[in-house]
């Protein structure tokens, strides 16, 4: 359905976004993950037309939106990472604005806008001002906004930034029920794992302007195959337990924790036995230990620790 | 684009505070300073003596003085002269002298300027009989005098194109109502114009880029928008004066309507020109107060560009709109002139705003 040649964005002689290809194909939920200045918002841009590439190109069906941003413009629904909605109207005001300009009127209009309000939940909310709503709901107006018009894609920006717990989950089911039920084609970024794991069929991870990893969450995941990762649980933080831990030939990472400890181990290397004996040699206090499958954090972690820190 | 507009008017709805406050602002300012004076104000003129002054002389001289109708020459002390001006109760006061006088001004401004030039035209032309009859017998001259005033040889009459007596036609009150108006809607047309950096700023601006619109659509509801709502402003506030004050318009709406928009037009672009050099939108709420304030200062809304004598100053007004804009209200509700000879003022308005607005964009663009 839509895929990107070689996409590359240079700002002040900084390239931005250097040489992205990606492909989606319909009804795919698709992630896009990286962290802060990845390049993840300027590949989105470029993707739905709003800003033009340096180089490269962006093919929708075969169609060049680079010639005619037109042909994106009538099926894309764009959710951005700010609230880009006017706080002085009310919810309804904000969405036949959003409406209109995608050609809704009159019946047909608003038969849309209580369809979109009953998906996001706040149908009877949709007579108040946006500025009194909480972050969480002006987050879901912000959703409803790019799905009144049917979109048959909708680029999703970090939508799930500073919101509390229950409009998180509110926003991720929707996008899950839109993506399987209803066959919507999402691009979806953010730079919480979890959400990507738990909503994208594919993934493409993002580093410095590039894509550094692609692929479904079992070829992700499959990157680090040879190795678990074990949690430890402290009393207290040990500074020198993890200086000998990261000294350990055995261990190839250990990151000290909120809770304790995070070690990357060989799998099955069987080396609870030193670890614990390491501890107690700083005789520190274990409260909980935790041998875990990897997760697309730790792929990320994984990946960019390698190609940044090391 | 209709779209775009009438969420405007939606958003000026819900948030009426600030147009509403410009407007008030505007008939406040313009009340204060003329209207509640009248069509036909009347000045009163402190009138003192020189402690050479004859009794005779200065009752003769208060008699003469006080002939106009429009101006009361009050005698009082000197110290309460002088306290007057001093305190600014009073913007000036007349010392007599038996064959001459002095002016004590605390502010130049139209008013003294018409009221020297009167007391100057009184005493050059007493002064000049005087001087006649001190060489002939005097009640014979000043009799014959009469004679031929009543019965005058030949009449000389000045003529305005207007068919009214006197060439000055300074109107002060219409000055602070064009002025005062004018220099209020750019505040309100800039101000509005903000709607486009703040969408850019909260990010509803990109979704309309990526929708359906086009970005001329998008602009164009914003402009118009502006253009309107300054527009609205200014005509609200004239038809106000006219109605509750009496202000003198003259008949030629259809042509103060043209100067109107097209005024509105070249603040509007000037609006964008703004917009374009400026990075944020606090930015442009600290411009807009300083560039009004000094187009209407250099323009000619404070005080008839006519007073001013600085060359610079008068070089610097041909390059503000409001200069042009007064020029042509003023031509036509005073004057009562029509669209050939307002073409001039009109004209620069117009190519003011197409020169602002073509730069504004270009520049906003290259930015985005």
């Amino acid at each position: 359905m839509l895929e990107t040649e070689e996409l590359k964005k240079v700002f002040k002689g900084k390239p931005a976004v250097d040489g992205v290809n990606l492909y989606m194909d319909e009804g795919e939920s698709v992630g896009l993950l990286g962290p802060n200045g990845a390049g993840k918002s300027t590949t989105i841009s470029m993707i739905s037309s709003l800003i033009k590439p340096t180089s490269g190109d962006v093919k929708l069906k075969g169609q060049s939106v680079l010639k005619d941003p037109g042909i994106i413009r009538n099926v894309l629904g764009v959710v951005p990472q700010e609230i880009a909605l006017y706080e002085e109207l009310t919810a309804y005001e904000n969405l036949k604005f959003f409406g209109r300009i995608y050609g809704l009127k009159g019946k047909e209009l608003d038969l849309k806008i209580q369809e979109v309000l009953e998906i996001v939940g706040l149908r009877d909310r949709q007579k108040d001002i946006v500025k009194t709503y909480s972050g969480g709901m002006q987050r879901r107006i912000n959703m409803a906004a790019a799905m009144l018009h049917e979109p048959e894609l909708l680029i999703m920006d970090e939508p799930t930034v500073g919101i509390d717990p229950q409009s998180r989950t509110h926003i991720l089911d929707t996008v899950r029920h839109l993506n399987q039920e209803k066959g919507l084609t999402v691009l979806y970024t953010s730079h919480y794992m979890e959400e990507v794991e738990r909503l994208c069929d594919r993934v493409y991870i993002m580093d410095h302007g590039q894509v550094i990893a692609s692929g479904t969450k079992d070829e992700l995941k499959s990157i680090l195959s040879g190795e678990e990762t074990i949690l430890i649980d402290l009393d207290r933080p040990y500074p020198a337990l993890v200086t000998d831990l990261q000294s350990h030939e055995g261990i190839r990472q250990a990151l000290e924790t909120t809770k304790g400890l995070k070690l990357i181990v060989p799998k099955g290397s069987k080396l609870l036995g030193s670890i614990f004996q390491i501890a107690e040699r700083h005789q520190a206090q274990i409260l909980n230990v935790n041998v875990q499958v990897p997760t697309l954090e730790d792929v990320f972690l994984h990946l960019t620790g390698r190609k940044l820190r090391d | 684009m209709i779209s775009v507009f009438l969420l405007q008017w939606q958003r000026l709805r819900r948030a009426p505070i600030l147009v509403l406050s410009f407007l008030g602002l505007t008939i406040l300012f313009v009340s204060v300073l003329a209207g509640f004076g009248g069509p036909n104000s009347q000045f009163t003129i402190y009138t003192y003596g020189d402690p050479t002054l004859e009794e005779e002389n200065r009752d003769k001289w208060l008699d003469r003085l006080n002939e106009e109708g429009n101006l009361t020459f009050h005698w009082v002390e000197e110290s309460e002269a002088v306290e007057a001006v001093t305190s600014r109760s009073a913007g000036m006061a007349l010392k007599l002298m038996n064959d001459d006088y002095q002016i004590l001004i605390a502010v130049q401004d139209p008013s003294s300027v018409m009221i020297e030039n009167y007391v100057y035209q009184v005493f050059s032309e007493e002064l000049r009989l005087q001087e006649v009859a001190s060489h002939v017998n005097a009640d014979e001259f000043y009799s014959n005098l009469d004679k031929v005033m009543s019965d005058p040889t030949m009449k000389v009459t000045t003529e305005s194109l207007s068919g009214e007596e006197s060439s000055y036609a300074f109107d002060e009150r219409l000055h602070f109502l064009f002025g005062m108006t004018l220099f209020f809607s750019i505040y309100t047309m800039m101000y509005s114009l903000m709607n486009v950096a703040e969408e850019k700023r909260v990010g509803t601006w990109d979704r309309l880029i990526v929708s359906p619109l086009y970005k001329w659509q998008v602009y164009t509801g914003h402009l118009l928008y502006s253009f309107l709502i300054g527009m609205i402003q200014i005509v609200v506030a004239f038809l106000f004066f006219q109605v509750v004050f009496g202000f003198d318009l003259g008949e030629r709406y259809g042509t103060l309507l043209l100067v109107i928009g097209c005024f509105a037009f070249a603040i509007v672009s000037l609006g964008m020109l703004v917009m374009g050099l400026v990075k944020r939108s606090q930015q442009m709420q600290a411009v807009i107060p300083i560039l009004a304030t000094a187009m209407a200062m250099l323009g000619g809304a404070y005080w008839p560009i006519e007073v001013v004598s600085n060359e610079i100053m008068l070089a610097l007004s041909k390059g503000m709109p409001i200069y042009y804009g007064l020029d042509a209200l003023k031509g036509a509700a005073i004057y009562n002139m029509g669209m050939p000879e307002l073409l001039q003022p009109i004209s620069i308005m117009l190519l003011f705003g197409v020169v602002c607005m073509g730069i504004g964009i270009n520049l906003m663009e290259r930015r985005a």
